[in-house]
């Protein structure tokens, strides 16, 4: 019989930015544990292997963003920005301007390279994701916020995601495994408190 | 006056997005700027707000439900805008169409981007104070008639241009007895089709496209305008594979595996796609590269109920006939229990269609893109043919493949296809080789 697993509203640190408006206009910020995030329009039944989440205690959100389902473990890092809504002509253009900015802080230190923004916007190695993004676009706002994968493995993602209904022409139907990795995978050993210091940097900059 | 507000395109370029929420009901009076509902394309949730004070009058699409850009959302009774003031509305939005962004950037309180505007036939005058219906009539030609909606599908049904047509209702409003009384009157051609339709029924059905019915569609468009089509077409004898089969057919059945000639097909394929790997591959244009499979996962074009499936059969070139079949078992049952999920789906390398079994000869398959190719397995006819310098009977089984022509060139194609007629055509092959 197919349960429903309940979900809160999503009460993490970097929606503060939007709640508050004007207090910041971007928050970096470490997950302390796991935690399931759908997107708005996802359901947990169709999104999430429910019985690995119950059985391993997952709290299981839902953003106000669009897009499809992650995961989040102190092993991500997420990055939020806030803009008013005329500061930029369309969304896309958000998505662009936030992940060029998270792009260029990550090819400064610790020196990745090859990256590229695919799909709508997800920021990728050649064609393997490290990050996803979405927006949420109030009345008078427009906010981003991006998970990047700095150590977590794959098989997290495996364990907890089903594969979601809608991707990216990218990612050609390939599993969580042989679509998303994270930078360490790829050769860069990170010092997550420290990459949040580089980031708010560069952001203030 | 009531303004019909559609779904406006929120600056992604997409056509399409769907109704998570409603924040208004009929009758809710809103203001401008307000919001009227939230929608979701494929990375953004947005608010969309309302462009006019108003009372919501009518409200399209349903939560969950995907809409189009430019399909209506609502529909705002404005109070107090009528007569001259409605015209100079209508005034409004006509030279707004001219320049769009620029209007409804300032019109739409909030939503950036292009904002598709209801055009001049969207309002409706609510009197005929300050519209002289002598004016309105002068050039019927060159306006666009004010109906109502029933009118509108009148005159769609009987044929009737709605344009041509003298409106009696308020403002000038053509009224379905407008649109009855012209057909009627004989007026055009159309007005006996029209009232044969009457007699027969509407000549066309028009349904909403299934959600696979327009992923189908996607997908086909979608190889059609990136890969480079090309096909080749043969026949193999296949009289040994009929024996064969005929051999191991009862053996099977004792252990309720049907087989069919398809776990040979497949098995050919598979190997050939091994000694001809290009056939397994996919081209990443964008980055340069080619993408090699070192696996096979063979796709198999199943025409069901609902439309075209394809499920993957995975590792296909490890498995046994045995294994094979009762994977194709497996998926002929899937299939009659609509079972077939997005799982069964991903990842395949190269697709197979039997179309022969519903009774085509040759085809030209559409390629499942990105995958290099597919190949089409025609109805195995009794047909003479020469052995040993005489005319005997064999048993024809036609082919048709169609390669992405960027990713493999002719000569490949031909010997990757002789390779799998040779296994059809002599099946010890498939275990000797």
């Amino acid at each position: 019989m197919e349960t429903t697993l309940g979900y809160q509203k999503y009460n993490l640190p970097d929606i503060e930015i939007l709640n508050h408006p004007g207090d910041k206009f971007f928050h970096v910020w470490q997950p302390d544990k796991t935690y399931i995030v759908l997107g708005q329009s996802n359901k947990t039944e169709s999104s999430v292997n429910i019985d690995a989440a119950q059985v391993d205690g997952i709290s299981i959100l839902k953003r106000p963003s669009g897009g499809e389902s992650v995961i989040l473990t102190p092993k991500n890092i997420v990055v939020a920005f806030l803009s008013n809504q005329e500061d930029y002509k369309k969304p896309l253009d958000f998505f662009k301007n936030s992940n060029q900015k998270i792009m260029r802080a990550l090819e400064k230190w610790p020196g990745v390279k090859g990256l590229h923004q695919r799909g709508i916007s997800d920021l990728s190695v050649d064609n393997i994701k490290i990050a996803g993004s979405a927006i949420y676009r109030s009345k008078n706002y427009l906010f981003y916020h991006c998970v990047i994968n700095v150590a977590e493995e794959v098989s997290l993602i495996e364990r907890y995601l089903k594969h979601p209904k809608r991707e990216p022409d990218y990612r050609k139907g390939r599993k969580h495994s042989e679509f998303v990795t994270n930078l360490q995978n790829l050769g860069y050993q990170i010092d997550i408190p420290q990459l949040i210091t580089h980031f708010e940097t560069e952001f203030w900059d | 006056m009531r303004h019909i507000f559609k779904f406006p395109d929120i600056g992604e370029g997409l056509d399409e997005g769907t109704i998570l929420e409603w924040y208004v009901k009929k009758g809710q009076s809103v203001e401008a700027g307000e919001s009227l509902v939230k929608m979701e394309t494929d990375k953004v949730v947005t608010d969309i707000p309302s462009p006019r004070d108003g009372v919501i009058a009518a409200r399209y699409g349903s939560e969950g439900e995907t809409i189009n850009v430019g399909d209506p959302l609502v529909e705002i009774e404005m109070e107090g805008v009528e007569g001259e003031a409605a015209q100079e509305e209508s005034k409004k939005i006509d030279e707004g169409e001219a320049s769009k962004m620029e209007t409804v950037e300032e019109e739409a309180a909030g939503v950036v981007g292009t904002l598709e505007s209801a055009g001049n036939n969207a309002f409706l005058p609510a009197s005929d104070e300050g519209v002289s219906v002598a004016e309105t009539n002068e050039k019927p030609s060159q306006k666009k008639a004010i109906a109502t909606p029933v009118a509108r599908a009148l005159a769609k049904e009987l044929n009737v241009d709605i344009n041509e047509v003298k409106g009696t209702g308020p403002g000038a409003r053509v009224m379905k007895e407008d649109i009855q009384k012209y057909a009627d009157s004989g007026s055009t051609n159309a007005s006996n089709q029209g009232r044969r339709m009457l007699d027969e029924g509407p000549r066309v059905r028009i349904e909403p496209m299934s959600q696979m019915r327009k992923t189908i569609a996607k997908n086909m468009l979608r190889s059609k305008h990136n890969a480079a089509h090309m096909s080749v077409f043969d026949e193999v004898e296949a009289s040994e594979l009929i024996a064969i089969r005929s051999r191991f057919k009862d053996k099977f059945k004792a252990d309720d595996i049907k087989l069919s000639y398809l776990p040979f097909i497949i098995k050919a394929t598979a190997k050939a796609l091994k000694k001809h790997p290009v056939l397994n591959s996919e081209m990443d244009m964008e980055n340069g590269k080619m993408i090699y499979k070192n696996y096979v996962n063979i796709g198999i074009a199943v025409d069901t109920d609902d439309g075209l499936l394809v499920p993957v059969i995975q590792d296909a070139d490890r498995l046994s006939i045995r294994e094979l079949a009762v994977k194709i078992n497996e998926i002929a049952e899937k299939a009659r229990k609509r079972e077939i999920s997005m799982e069964d789906m991903k990842d395949g390398t190269f697709t197979i269609t039997s179309f022969g079994s519903i009774g085509g000869k040759f085809a030209v398959p559409v390629i499942n893109y990105p995958q290099a190719g597919i190949l089409g397995i025609g109805r195995m006819a009794k047909q003479p043919v020469v052995k040993n310098d005489a005319v005997v009977p064999g048993n024809m089984l036609p082919l048709s493949m169609s390669v992405d022509h960027r990713i493999v060139d002719g000569g490949e194609v031909t010997r990757f296809l002789n390779q799998i007629m040779e296994y059809l055509g002599d099946p010890i092959n498939l275990i000797m080789d």
